[in-house]
């Protein structure tokens, strides 16, 4: 007989009640849909309609606080996390496929074949690494994911610290995070009186609109889109609700650029 | 002032040259609307249900139906609607977590909403919580929003019961022409569907129309 589960219980024959609600309530998960009336079914638990409403009303707003607050605990902090471990699994990738390289060379064994196989398994991980990040930043940031992708979003993230402190940041700002370094060489420069160039742009340069462009547009390029991040990290910080038209902007200023 | 009843709690206001549809209310504004008396604004600029009822069209409804929201959003349209289905359950979904805690409070004053955290797409993740509803309502800005209608008035959806889909053609592709998209998803709903109404939301909303369909 299959077990079905519904927000109050479970049934089969019989209801089985649950002596917990909020914790069965998000956990009425079936794997087609229910073939009898959840209401009718409800009643006999709880006397009757007006009490089977009333509890379920108070459950789901009991579960939903618990489980926004789970969401939106610290998610961007672990995504930030998350995106450290996953650079440090890249380099090592690349370590150790140079190292196999230069084994491999001399003589094949026993042993580079388990190295390889282990380089392999690396890589599976840095997948699985990436998808995660893909999923937390996309319920965290939805604008932003959906613009710039998980693992850029996650750089920009932990460039500024935090989403709040991204939200707070000028566009100029986010223009050139992650080149500080080159900024500041510029910056020097100048003071002394000699040419420099400031950098166009810092951790968007990964942006696939950025990137594919002609050397002379990417400036523009990263200007308009540093503009567009700021705009869509004070969304996803203050409402968290997703505008689709951000992201049709930039991909009409690359299309203007391209031309 | 000039009333006109169009639903259940749901008036046309006419106040000289201008118009707009206003929800009767016991409760205090929502989302920073006018309230006249015990009528609270509903601007169609931020709720795409007011919008069609400005361009004059009105579903027929009940006061007493089941509803399963899709997309509630932070419940700028929900709170409206639970003016309207006073004596009915509305189940919310909503898949973002930011906009739901706002939801929530909303919820917590209103003694007519379900609010549920999960994605529409997925519906048998809230099969074990919502019944069989009257009236799906559906608001997403979602590349499947054909599909995410469907597969929930597969499970949820009474024969003979309504739909309303909000159809975003940018969100389903942001490069083809509105007017074909639209074409498209109209005739994709015609073959599962019987058709009531359809129709544009200009000026409130760009590339938006509204489907109103029964499920025969």
């Amino acid at each position: 007989m299959k077990k079905w589960k519904v927000w109050f219980g479970e049934i089969d024959e019989e209801i089985e009640a649950s002596d917990n609600l909020v914790s069965s309530f998000y956990a009425a998960i079936n794997d087609e849909p229910i073939p009898f009336s959840i209401v009718e079914r409800g009643v006999q638990i709880f006397g009757s309609e007006e009490e089977y409403y009333r509890n379920l009303r108070k459950t789901a707003v009991v579960a939903g606080e618990k489980l926004v607050e789970e969401e939106l605990k610290r998610e961007d902090r672990y995504a930030v996390m998350l995106l450290k471990s996953l650079d440090q699994v890249d380099e090592s990738i690349n370590l150790l496929n140079e190292k196999l390289r230069d084994i491999v060379e001399i003589k094949e064994s026993k042993v580079t074949d388990i190295l390889r196989e282990k380089i392999d398994e690396l890589r599976e991980l840095r997948n699985e690494i990436e998808k995660e990040i893909e999923l937390v930043i996309s319920k965290v940031c939805p604008n932003l994911s959906e613009m710039l992708g998980g693992v850029i979003s996650a750089g920009l993230l932990e460039k500024a610290g935090s989403l709040e402190r991204l939200a707070m940041l000028p566009a100029s700002t986010i223009q050139i995070l992650g080149a500080e370094r080159s900024l500041f060489r510029a910056k020097a420069r100048m003071k002394k009186g000699k040419v420099a160039r400031p950098p166009k742009h810092g951790i968007i340069f990964q942006h696939k609109y950025v990137r594919t462009l002609p050397k002379t547009k990417r400036g523009k390029m990263a200007r308009f889109l540093a503009a567009k991040i700021a705009i869509a990290s004070k969304i996803d910080y203050f409402s968290g609700e997703l505008n689709p038209e951000l992201s049709d902007s930039i991909k009409h200023r690359f299309e203007e650029l391209l031309r | 002032m000039r009333l006109n009843e169009v639903a259940h709690n749901l008036f046309i206001i006419e106040e000289g040259k201008q118009s707009f549809p206003a929800t009767k209310s016991k409760y205090p504004p929502y989302y920073g609307e006018r309230k006249y008396g015990n009528l609270r604004e509903w601007i169609p600029y931020r709720s795409k249900f007011a919008a069609m009822v400005m361009n004059g069209y009105m579903p027929q409804i009940m006061n007493d139906w089941k509803v399963l929201y899709l997309g509630a959003a932070s419940g700028t349209t929900l709170s409206h609607f639970s003016d309207i289905f006073d004596d009915g359950m509305i189940y919310a979904v909503e898949y973002s977590a930011k906009p739901f805690s706002k939801l929530l409070k909303l919820a917590m004053e209103r003694k007519n909403i379900i609010p549920i955290l999960r994605d529409a797409s997925k519906p048998l993740e809230y099969s074990g919580i919502v019944e069989k509803v009257d009236f799906i309502y559906q608001d997403v800005a979602h590349r499947e929003q054909i599909k995410i209608f469907t597969m929930n008035s597969n499970i949820f959806l009474k024969t003979n019961g309504c739909g309303l889909i909000m159809v975003k053609a940018r969100s389903i592709d942001s490069t083809a022409e509105p007017q074909d998209i639209f074409n498209d998803v109209i005739g994709d709903f015609s073959s599962n569907f019987k058709i009531l109404k359809t129709g544009n939301l200009e000026p409130f909303h760009r590339d938006h129309i509204f489907i109103h369909l029964v499920k025969g």
